[in-house]
Formats: structure tokens, C-alpha cells, sequence
């Protein structure tokens, strides 16, 4: 990298030394001198210059207030900021005077009240008292834009800050501003909610209180909360936020900018889902199965008994179903006391997890640097891991090409793409920066796409990446601990003594559901009601991400910490996995830091708990073994279309029990390639019947232009008993 | 017209340049305004989200986003038509119309419209109708317009 040329800049008599190029705004801030701004926000692209507040002067530029935002330090600037100059001064005053003239008195009634920009910037800029006698204007207040957000157009200010988001961002193009001058406002499509995977993220953008999150409307004043850093858990991003919290109940989650992981967006699945942690299903006290009464609600030293009591039958026939949703010190504490304590080695997850892509690793921001990207596999990359789409979106936007292929058959684009003669293999070997993604199902945990990256030469250039984008939040250092915790291996049971289902994901898994039909005993560890409550013959209560203490591993292999954000209503699961595991002569600590302890001495190199840090850096690459190419699949016979299902971003248990998210869940659709569209008569928006042996869908077309012909996509919860092979045909 | 707007769409190195011409082209389909399926129509057309179509559409002033009638009496006000007579002007088409400025004739047949400048400085009061300039109009002129566009009908 070359170092940049540094540049002496001028602001109110100090100097300072900045590399060219460095914006005006942080240049002064260099110098220890505030700029006040509004608009401006490097994430969102160049600056636009809209609202004015950051009018300096600038000597040798034309003799007016110049928008410290759009210029950048050149060598020998002199520049006077409000502090020096009374050119500036004034035409600061004006500016927020001019802005005021609409702004209502809010402030007692307004949610952004004491941590408001507009406020702030009020209070300690601009002429102090104000000559606006007149009436201002005044809209219908505040308008629902969506169940989450809510819009208060008296408040707005017109910085187009969310707008920016929306265009150039998000890039889903729903928010906008409309009419020009004056009666510019905020708006979307005619009634259309902002719908949209990261739209909450303008609720934290907005400088003033115009866009605000609907639930957190007269929830909490900025001194009575409290904040907790902590990351999502709710999918392989792991995107850093923070939480905030009063009188021990999470109020909202805000993005805490980690700039190589999620750049201080959030999506709105990890911003809104927090309701499910007060879901009326929630289990708080262990349920055990009694003859003839079904499940009945029993203390926990009944429960903890209970447990005992089952494990010993099982007399080592035990299935341990994981979630990918536990802490790693869960999944060790669990590995413990199943593998150290029972002989149990037996674990199935909801996916493969392999350490393939770790020799190519890279953090999730280079992928906005980079020159050519393939995605391969079946899930669209945003359903998976949102923030990636974001990070893609950026590629885009800085020049690189962004190619979907594999759509139906990763393996099959792997092993094409690595042949001799693939024009896009090709493309791949030449690139300097080429980026590989495997987003789906199939993908042997990254086994195939990293197979795929060795044979095109990934192995020798150091900006190269590969990422392989579980379904699984945790699923990575699931398995890590996992596998840590013994060496020893065992025969898978059969028949099943008993199956441990730890987590509402893996209850909800039909694959476990079919497990625990031949198990003699089920032990289930779920939030909900809802998720093992059929068929368990003990449940005990788990918790949320956001109520645990622990860490983990995201898709880059990034160890990451979580923290308690509000105590959960029950033990948490680390607290009965210790007392269980003493049973078995097994030592677990209760706390998280001393089971970290000892993992990390396996694992994690002794990295102390304390060292993951609030902005956990990422390992470098780790060698893997041989990497063996993919065998080829089968290919299903017969006519019609595969079917490819997809689990949507906004599903699962956390989902389900959030209202406000109710309308973000999929629409009932099937995507469809244009040829296959072509090919059978099919125009966007018709309605159409999917049918496989005997079942048959009304679903809503959809055409998709990255999808490859002889695929229709449909989201889980809609393709339901479908098949394979699918028949699509209009209605 | 989807059709159409895509021909229009291809003279542009990218497709979303051609949102100008494409509403205009939307807007004499449905009859001298844009109703909010226009903005579908042509945001299918050029790979763009309605909202974005409205949000441009809505910035300027050749976009109608209410039904407008079947003439279209435009009429500057800006300073140098308003030196020479537009409030008279305007006036006058006021009371042959029975509307003010902004609103259509009970039968749908004219909508009178204030402007801003329309470029004929020289020759004020410049008066649009149906998107050919009259300049210059005065006071006394306008039953003549009003009556050709009545005859026109
Ligand atoms: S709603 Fe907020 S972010 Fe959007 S333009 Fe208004 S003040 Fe700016
Ligand atoms: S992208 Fe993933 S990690 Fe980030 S907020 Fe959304 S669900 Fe959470
Ligand atoms: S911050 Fe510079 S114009 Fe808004």
C-alpha cells in the first residue's frame, strides 16, 4: 500500500497534518475544532452539501460560506470555522435559524429527546433565541411507513439522509422525497409500507426525531437506559450492536459500527426481533411429562433430577440435536457432559460445518474491494446473511462485477468453474482481488467453494477471499467446541436412547422431529411453547443471544463476544448443564469466562476472555488440509422444474412472535427464471399452481433474473409438502 | 408503452436517464396526468421503483399527479409577464373559466395553471395552451382563447 501524501491544513490558527484528501469535517476534528453537520455521513456516499450547517470559510475560495462537508484538505488551506470567523459565524446562525423556522417544539414529546442532534446542535450553536413568530407548517403526525417506523414530517429537517440510505445503500429505491423546495417531504409509494431488510437503519441515520422506530415510542428517556455492547445472534453475520436496556428489559437494539464486519448496519430482523424475549409462549419453568397430565410445570430440582434420571437410562444412546444458536461455552459445557460424562459423541446439526474456507479468510469489508465476485448455491445471499448483500451492493457500486451463478447446483459451478476452460474461471484466475461466496445449502459447510478457490490459485494471492455463509448463526464455533471437548469418538446409537434437542431451532427441524419419533426419551431445550411442547417428555426453559453472557464465531471464523444484555426469566443454560454435568462427575463452571478459559486453551490459543475485545479482530488464515473437489450430484430426473427452498431472512421462532415484523415474512411466491417464465407462458405477478406428486401451491410468479433456467425458488413456509421436482403452470 | 418507453430507454447509456421522456410519454397515455399505476408502468419499464418515478415526477411541473382537464391553459406570473399585465390576465381567464388557478371547469374541459417563467421574457404575458405558447396575450384576448377552446371541444 503506498503511504498517502500528508497535507498541512490551517483551521483557526492550528494546524494540523492529515493525509490529502481527508474530508474538511475531519480534518478540523483532527484539530480538535468542531464542524456541526447534519447531512453529512461518509457511509452514504460523497456529501451532498444539504443542509448547510457546516458553512465555513475558506481563504482563497470565493468570498462566501463554503459547505465544509463537500471539500476535502488540500495542502496550505487556511479555513475559519464559526469559532474565528464572523462570515461563518453568521451564515451558521442563519442556517439553523432557517431550519428552525419549521421544527416544533417537540422536544418534551419526542423520543429523540436528549440524544438528538438537532438538539444538541441548538443548544450549542446558532443565535440562541429565535424571531419566528409566525405559524409553521404542519402535517398529519407521526404516519406509520411501516409497523416499525414511524414518520413525523414536522420534525424533518430535509437533510435526505434516510432518502441516501434508500438509494444508495439499501439501494431498494422506497423512500423518497417528494415535491421540490418548500413542500419537499418523506415519503414512500402511495400507502406501500417502507418494506425493506435494513429500512430500520434510517430510524438511527435521521438527525432528528422524524424517523423513529415504532417500538420504542415513549419507551425510555436517554438517562434511564442503559446500553450493553453485545453482537446479533441471529444469523452468521454477527453484526456488533448495541442494546439498550431499562429496568431489565431490552427497549431497542442500535448498530455499533464494526467497520470489518457489518459497517454500523444492522438488519431489521436483528433490530426488531427483540420482542420475542417477552413471546407469550415463553417457557419460564421446566415441564415434565407425567402419565395421563401431559407436561406439567415442575421446580427445577425436580427437573435437574429428571434429566439425570433419563440420561442414566439411556445408558450412553444418546443424540444431541444442536441449534447453532448456543454460545461456544454452551456448546462445550454440553460437549462436556455428553462426550467426558456419558460416552454420548453423537451431535447432529441443522447443517455442515466445515473450517474449508479458512485458509482463504478475509474480513466481511474486503468483499467492497474487491474486482470479482461469484456467488454460488441456491439462497439468495440477503435471506442468509443480509449484511453481505450490503457489502455486495458496495462491490457494485466500486466497480466490481457481481456474478449469481449455480443456482441449483453449487457443486456443479464449482467444478465447472475451476475446469480448464470456463471463461468466468478464467476471469477468477486473472483477477488480483476475486471473491468466492457460497450462499445455500449443499455447499459441505465450504468444502466445495474452497476446493474451488484452491484450484483456481486463490492459495497464492492474499486478496483473495472465500466465504461460505452458514444457516446457523453459531454454527461454527458450535462445532468447534464441539469438538474440543473430547477426542474420543463413538458408534452412533441405534437404537436412540435418548435424543437432546438443545434450542428451538433444532425443535423446529424436521429432520430432529423425525429423530425423536425413534428415541425412547426426548429432553428438549426451547424458549417457546410452541417449539417441543408436543413431544418432549422434559423441557427446559432456554434463553435468547441477547440474555447470555459467551461468545461467538461468526462466518468470517471472527470470535466474537456476547454479553448479557437483560437477565433472562430463568436459568440460563450453562447454569443446569453445570449442575447436571457434577452428576456425572463431569467439572463444567457455571461461568462463561472459565469455560472460555479452558476452551481457549485449546482452541483459541489461550486468548483471554477479556481479549475478545468489544471489536474482536479476526485470525488470520489457517491452512487446511488436502481440499477434495465435490462429487458430482445427482442430478433428479424427470420433467418440470427443481425445486430450490430457501429459508427467509424474516422466519424462525424469534420472528414469528414479533407482530411488528409480520409484514416482512416472505410473500407467497415462486421465482422463476425469465426463459422458464418465457417458456411457460408466465408473466410476472400471475398466479400459478406448483405441483408435485399430489400436492399442489397457488403461489404468486415472480421472475428473477439471477435465477439459471430449470429452477423455481420458493421460500420454505410456502413450498411446504413440495417435492423435488415441481410442475409450474398458470392458474 | 412499456414498449415504447424501453425504445426511448435505449438511446441512454443507462436506462433510469430516460425517466424524464418516460413519464412524459406515461403521462399523455393517461390522458394529461399520472396516476399512481403510471409510476408502475414505468418503473417496470426502466428496472425502478415506483417511489422513485414519484419522486421525480413530483419535482417538476409538467408532471400532473391529479387528473387534469382536456386543455391545459398555462400562464406565467414571473416578473416580467407580471410587469406587463398577468394579474390581468390571469384574471380574466378567471372569469371566463369559473376556476382558479390550479382547477378544471366543472365539464372537465380546462384547467388554468399559474407557471414560472416560460422562457418568452420578450413577449409577455405568456400563455401555454395545450403546450403551444400565445405571447403576447393580454387581458382582452383571453375570450377568444377561451371560446376556440370551447369550439375545439
Ligand atoms: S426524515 Fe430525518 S433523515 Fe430523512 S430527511 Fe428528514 S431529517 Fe433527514
Ligand atoms: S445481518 Fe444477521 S447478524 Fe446482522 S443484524 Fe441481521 S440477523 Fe443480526
Ligand atoms: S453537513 Fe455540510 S451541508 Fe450538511
Amino acid at each position: 500500500m503506498s503511504v498517502p501524501e500528508l497535507v498541512t491544513v490551517s483551521v483557526d490558527g492550528r494546524e494540523v497534518q492529515v493525509p490529502k484528501g481527508t474530508g474538511l469535517v475531519e480534518t478540523a476534528l483532527a484539530a480538535g475544532i468542531e464542524i456541526p453537520v447534519f447531512c453529512y455521513e461518509p457511509r452514504l456516499g460523497p456529501a451532498i452539501g444539504a443542509c448547510r450547517m457546516c458553512l465555513v470559510e475558506v481563504e482563497g475560495m470565493p468570498p462566501k460560506p463554503q459547505a465544509a462537508c463537500t471539500l476535502t484538505a488540500q495542502d496550505g488551506m487556511v479555513v475559519k470555522t464559526a469559532l474565528t470567523s464572523q462570515l461563518a459565524r453568521n451564515a451558521q446562525n442563519a442556517t439553523l435559524e432557517f431550519i428552525l423556522v419549521n421544527h416544533p417544539l417537540d422536544c418534551p414529546v419526542c423520543d429523540k429527546g436528549g440524544e438528538c442532534p438537532l438538539q444538541d446542535l441548538t443548544f450549542r450553536f446558532g443565535p440562541g433565541r429565535t424571531r419566528m413568530t409566525f405559524p409553521k407548517r404542519t402535517f398529519d403526525k407521526p404516519i406509520p411507513i411501516s409497523p416499525t417506523i414511524s414518520l413525523d414530517r414536522e420534525r424533518c429537517i430535509l437533510c435526505y439522509r434516510c432518502t441516501r440510505f434508500s438509494e444508495s445503500v439499501a439501494e431498494d429505491g422506497e423512500l423518497v422525497a417528494v415535491n421540490r423546495g418548500a413542500q419537499s417531504m418523506i415519503a414512500t409509494f402511495e400507502d406501500e409500507p417502507y418494506r425493506g431488510r435494513f429500512s430500520g437503519n434510517v430510524t438511527e441515520l435521521c438527525p432528528v426525531g422524524a424517523l423513529l422506530p415504532t417500538t420504542y415510542r415513549f419507551e425510555a428517556r436517554p438517562w434511564e437506559i442503559q446500553t450493553v455492547p453485545t453482537v446479533c445472534g441471529l444469523c452468521p453475520v454477527g453484526c456488533n450492536v448495541n442494546v439498550t436496556t431499562r429496568e431489565g428489559k431490552v427497549k431497542r437494539v442500535l448498530s455499533r459500527n464494526h467497520p470489518d464486519v457489518d459497517g454500523g448496519w444492522i438488519c431489521d430482523k436483528g433490530r426488531f426481533a427483540f420482542g420475542h424475549l417477552g413471546a407469550r409462549d415463553r417457557i419460564v419453568d421446566p415441564l415434565r411429562r407425567q402419565r395421563r397430565r401431559g407436561l406439567q410445570p415442575a421446580g427445577w430440582d425436580e427437573a435437574v433430577d429428571e434429566a439425570e434420571r433419563l440420561l442414566r437410562a439411556a445408558q450412553g444412546r444418546i443424540v444431541t440435536a444442536l441449534s447453532g444458536s448456543e454460545t461456544v461455552e454452551q456448546a462445550y459445557g454440553l460437549a462436556k457432559l455428553m462426550r467426558t460424562g456419558l460416552g454420548a459423541h453423537t451431535a447432529v446439526l441443522p447443517e455442515e460445518i466445515s473450517d474449508a474456507v479458512d485458509g482463504f479468510r478475509l474480513p466481511l469489508s474486503a468483499i467492497a474491494g474487491a474486482e470479482l465476485i461469484v456467488v454460488v448455491g441456491d439462497d439468495p445471499v440477503e435471506e442468509r446473511a443480509p449484511i453481505v448483500d450490503l457489502w455486495l451492493r458496495a462491490a457494485r457500486r466500486n466497480g466490481a462485477e457481481v456474478v449469481t451463478t449455480g443456482v441449483g447446483g453449487g457443486a456443479k459451478a464449482c467444478r465447472q468453474l475451476a475446469g480448464e476452460d470456463d471463461e468466468l474461471g478464467r476471469r477468477l484466475r486473472e483477477s488480483d482481488r476475486p471473491v468466492l461466496i457460497w450462499s445455500g445449502s449443499g455447499g459441505a459447510g465450504g468444502a466445495h467453494v474452497a476446493a474451488c478457490a484452491e484450484r483456481l490459485g486463490f492459495g497464492s494471492k492474499p486478496d483473495s477471499g472465500v466465504f461460505y455463509l452458514p444457516l446457523t448463526p453459531n454454527g461454527r464455533g458450535v462445532v468447534e467446541a464441539w469438538s474440543a471437548a473430547s477426542d474420543d469418538e463413538g458408534p452412533d446409537p441405534d437404537p436412540i436412547g435418548l435424543l437432546f434437542v438443545s434450542g428451538d431451532e433444532a425443535a423446529s427441524d424436521p429432520s430432529v422431529r423425525s429423530l425423536a419419533e425413534r428415541a425412547d426419551a426426548v429432553i428438549a431445550t426451547t424458549m417457546f411453547q410452541g417449539s417441543a411442547v408436543g413431544w418432549a417428555d422434559l423441557v427446559l426453559p432456554g434463553t435468547s443471544y441477547l440474555e447470555r453472557d459467551g461468545t461467538f464465531v461468526n462466518l468470517e471464523g471472527r470470535l466474537q463476544r456476547l454479553r448479557r444484555a437483560v437477565v433472562p426469566p430463568t436459568p440460563d443454560e450453562l447454569a443446569w448443564i453445570s449442575q447436571l454435568a457434577g452428576r456425572f462427575g463431569v467439572e463444567v463452571s457455571p461461568y462463561p469466562s472459565v469455560v472460555f478459559g479452558e476452551l481457549s486453551e485449546r482452541i483459541f490459543g489461550g486468548l483471554p476472555y477479556g481479549e475478545v475485545g468489544e471489536r474482536a479482530a479476526l485470525r488470520g488464515r489457517e491452512p487446511t488440509g488436502e481440499l477434495r473437489a465435490p462429487a458430482p450430484a445427482a442430478t433428479p430426473k424427470g420433467r418440470g422444474l427443481r425445486l430450490v427452498r430457501y429459508r427467509p431472512l424474516f422466519s424462525g421462532a424469534a420472528v414469528e412472535r414479533v407482530p411488528e415484523l409480520a409484514f416482512q415474512r416472505p410473500a407467497a411466491e415462486v421465482q422463476l427464471s425469465p426463459q422458464d417464465a418465457r417458456r411457460l407462458r408466465i408473466k410476472a405477478g400471475d398466479e400459478v399452481d406448483v405441483r408435485s406428486n399430489g400436492t399442489s401451491r397457488r403461489l404468486r410468479a415472480r421472475i428473477d433474473k439471477g435465477l439459471v433456467a430449470g429452477v423455481a425458488r420458493i421460500a420454505d413456509e410456502h413450498a411446504e409438502e413440495l417435492q423435488a421436482t415441481v410442475e409450474v403452470a398458470r392458474a | 408503452m412499456i414498449d415504447e418507453i424501453r425504445r426511448v430507454a435505449e438511446q441512454y447509456p443507462v436506462a433510469r436517464s430516460a425517466i424524464l421522456p418516460a413519464l412524459r410519454i406515461a403521462q399523455e397515455r393517461h390522458g394529461g396526468w399520472l396516476p399512481p399505476e403510471a409510476f408502475e408502468e414505468v418503473g417496470e419499464a426502466l428496472d425502478l421503483t415506483p417511489a422513485y418515478c414519484k419522486a421525480v415526477a413530483s419535482f417538476y411541473d409538467m408532471f400532473h399527479l391529479e387528473p387534469v382537464g382536456r386543455h391545459l391553459v398555462e400562464l406565467c406570473t414571473n416578473v416580467s409577464c407580471a410587469l406587463v399585465g398577468a394579474q390581468q390576465v390571469l384574471e380574466a381567464f378567471e372569469e371566463e373559466l369559473g376556476v382558479r388557478p390550479g382547477e378544471t371547469t366543472e365539464d372537465g374541459a380546462v384547467t388554468l395553471r399559474t407557471i414560472e417563467c416560460a422562457g418568452g421574457c420578450g413577449w409577455g404575458t405568456v400563455v401555454v395552451v395545450d403546450h403551444r405558447y400565445r405571447e403576447p396575450v393580454r387581458a382582452e384576448d383571453v375570450p377568444g382563447i377561451v371560446q376556440e377552446l370551447r369550439d375545439a371541444d
